[in-house]
């Protein structure tokens, strides 16, 4: 398709920020009013009022608040669908709730946040796990079936269906009106919560495709609903301190890691004046008050791994015993392969290449692995570092092979290149 | 100063065949260059017609007859129209020229607004 480059990178930019930020805003604030059996319509009519915006806004130019514009126009949308459903009898009130904003009831006992209130309705127990997530990543993130999909391994035609069986399901067990879940509700969630927070953060810190090396709008918004949960009176558990200490140490490299043209740059190789200090600090505010209770979580262990090298001066500079240390009790915990790629490569830099190369051989084997991109790249890696460059060369084609976004695509192709 | 309005015509079933991408993808370069002339001071509002058939109410032998337009066979339909505010049709055109409807369909008709100089 022919575009016209010159005019419209910033507007192009605002905009993919603002509907893909925007919707779950909306459907957040419409499920509030509206209550959670309505998460469908809530739906609906967020995507009507975004391509209503995309409709008109080319003629009119983009108001001065897009989001109140969005709000407006989404609100009234519900409420001539539900008249045109004949429901106004049951949904007067609700319907006269959502006229005026200063209706909203403001309740301390509970969550204040529409998001992350929406989050905690799509991570009901009812639901498995893997739809829990799926739901968030569509409702609250934005994310189409299809990215959605992709991170699965599933079909996009499978996922809708997921999708919307989990939407039936939510709407029969929710019987109330308006009520955002219980004090005790949220306790038995926080779990589940914490886990879809995390995984969203991770698709946005490496999307799996797609041309961007980060997905920040994605990434931040899971480090804001962390950040939430932590500071929240309800929620403030040491492991919600502790997911967002990682997400706040994570997040601080951004700039670091994709050089001006989008490329990746490896942890190594970044230039430590472009970490954000004050994302670093508030990460370790967020871990001294995860240390308050005796509990030792995965996030924990990941956030002190993150915090080692958040805080040293220089890559030589970095204490790999403990992070061996904390890998390895991560390991305990998790079961994860995933962990333990991860923990391997730390291994390699920890001047241990051929034990991790050991392991990394043995990982691969594991089911789904085959096809995980990360453990080619990690290989691949550490073939080099041993200078078994032919061996290398076969692990960065299959990394490649596997898929991952455009810019690590280029990334080891060029490394590829370089090693021939 | 005078006032145009830059009428964009395209086929009926230009948009209706688009992926919700990349209908996206065009509808940022028509508001980029709304954003543009709106900050150039020139942009003096506009209007998009909804892309469903209108009703057409003809006079004719029979009286006045109500029936709903043929969309689908006509060559062209008017999507909507932009009111720019410039010296002369000259400047109208220059507009024209860099305009993204151009780039996504092929034809822009102006016409000069009566009494607004």
């Amino acid at each position: 398709m022919k575009t016209n480059p010159r005019l419209n990178s910033d507007i192009s930019r605002q905009l993919d920020l603002l509907t893909r930020r925007e919707r779950g805003r909306l459907i957040a604030g419409l499920v509030n009013r509206l209550g959670s059996q309505n998460l469908e319509l809530a739906e609906d009519v967020a995507q009507e009022a975004l391509l209503t915006a995309l409709s008109i806004w080319p003629y009119r130019g983009m108001p001065d608040n897009p989001a109140a514009w969005l709000t407006q126009v989404a609100r009234n949308k519900a409420i001539d669908r539900l008249r045109r459903e004949n429901r106004e009898q049951v949904y007067d009130d609700t319907l006269d709730a959502m006229r005026s904003e200063e209706n909203i009831r403001i309740d301390p006992e509970r969550i204040q946040d529409p998001e992350l209130r929406l989050t905690f309705l799509c991570c009901h127990p009812a639901l498995e796990g893997v739809d829990r997530l799926a739901l968030t990543l569509r409702v609250v993130s934005g994310f189409t079936a299809r990215e959605i999909a992709d991170v699965f391994l599933s079909t996009s035609g499978a996922m809708a269906q997921r999708l919307s069986r989990s939407k039936r399901k939510l709407k029969d067990l929710e019987k109330s009106l308006t009520e955002p879940p219980s004090i005790f509700e949220i306790e038995s969630r926080l779990g589940a919560v914490l886990m879809v927070v995390y995984l969203m953060f991770s698709l946005g810190y490496a999307p799996r495709s797609g041309a961007e090396l980060i997905r920040r709008d994605v990434a931040l918004e899971a480090l804001r609903l962390a950040r939430e949960l932590a500071d929240d009176k309800h929620t403030t558990k040491p492991e919600a301190n502790a997911l967002a200490a990682l997400l706040c140490f994570q997040a601080s490299r951004f700039d670091a890691r994709e050089d001006a043209t989008g490329k990746p740059v490896l942890l190594e190789d970044q230039d430590h004046r472009k970490w954000d200090k004050a994302l670093i600090d508030m990460g370790l505010r967020y871990l001294g008050s995860a240390m308050k209770g005796p509990e030792v979580t995965r996030y924990h262990l990941e956030a002190g791994i993150a915090s080692i090298y958040a805080t040293a001066t220089t890559w030589d500079g970095v204490d790999w015993e403990t992070i061996m240390n904390y890998y390895a009790r991560l390991e305990q915990i998790t079961d994860s392969p995933v962990v333990a790629i991860n923990a391997s490569v730390a291994q390699a830099f920890a001047g241990q290449p051929e034990l991790s190369l050991q392991r990394l051989d043995c990982l691969v084997k594991r089911p789904m692995m085959a096809s995980y991109t990360p453990i080619h790249i990690a290989r691949a890696e550490i073939l080099r570092l041993l200078g078994r460059d032919d061996e290398a060369n076969e692990s960065y084609l299959t990394a490649i092979a596997s898929g991952a976004s455009s810019p690590v695509i280029q990334h080891l192709e060029q490394r590829l290149a370089s090693n021939l | 100063m005078a006032k145009f309005a830059l009428l964009l015509h395209h086929a009926p079933d230009r948009y209706t065949k688009l992926s919700e991408d990349d209908s996206m993808n065009v509808m940022k370069d028509y508001i980029a260059w709304v954003e543009k002339t709106v900050k150039d001071g020139i942009y003096a509002g506009g209007h998009k017609l909804s892309a469903t058939a209108g009703t057409e109410v003809t006079s004719g032998t029979d009286g006045i007859v109500v029936h709903e337009s043929p969309l689908a066979e006509l060559p062209e339909i008017l999507g909507g129209l932009m009111i720019v505010e410039v010296a002369e049709m000259t400047d109208a055109i220059e507009l024209a020229r860099n305009h993204p409807h151009l780039v996504h369909n092929s034809r822009i008709e102006i016409r000069k607004i009566e009494g607004e100089d």
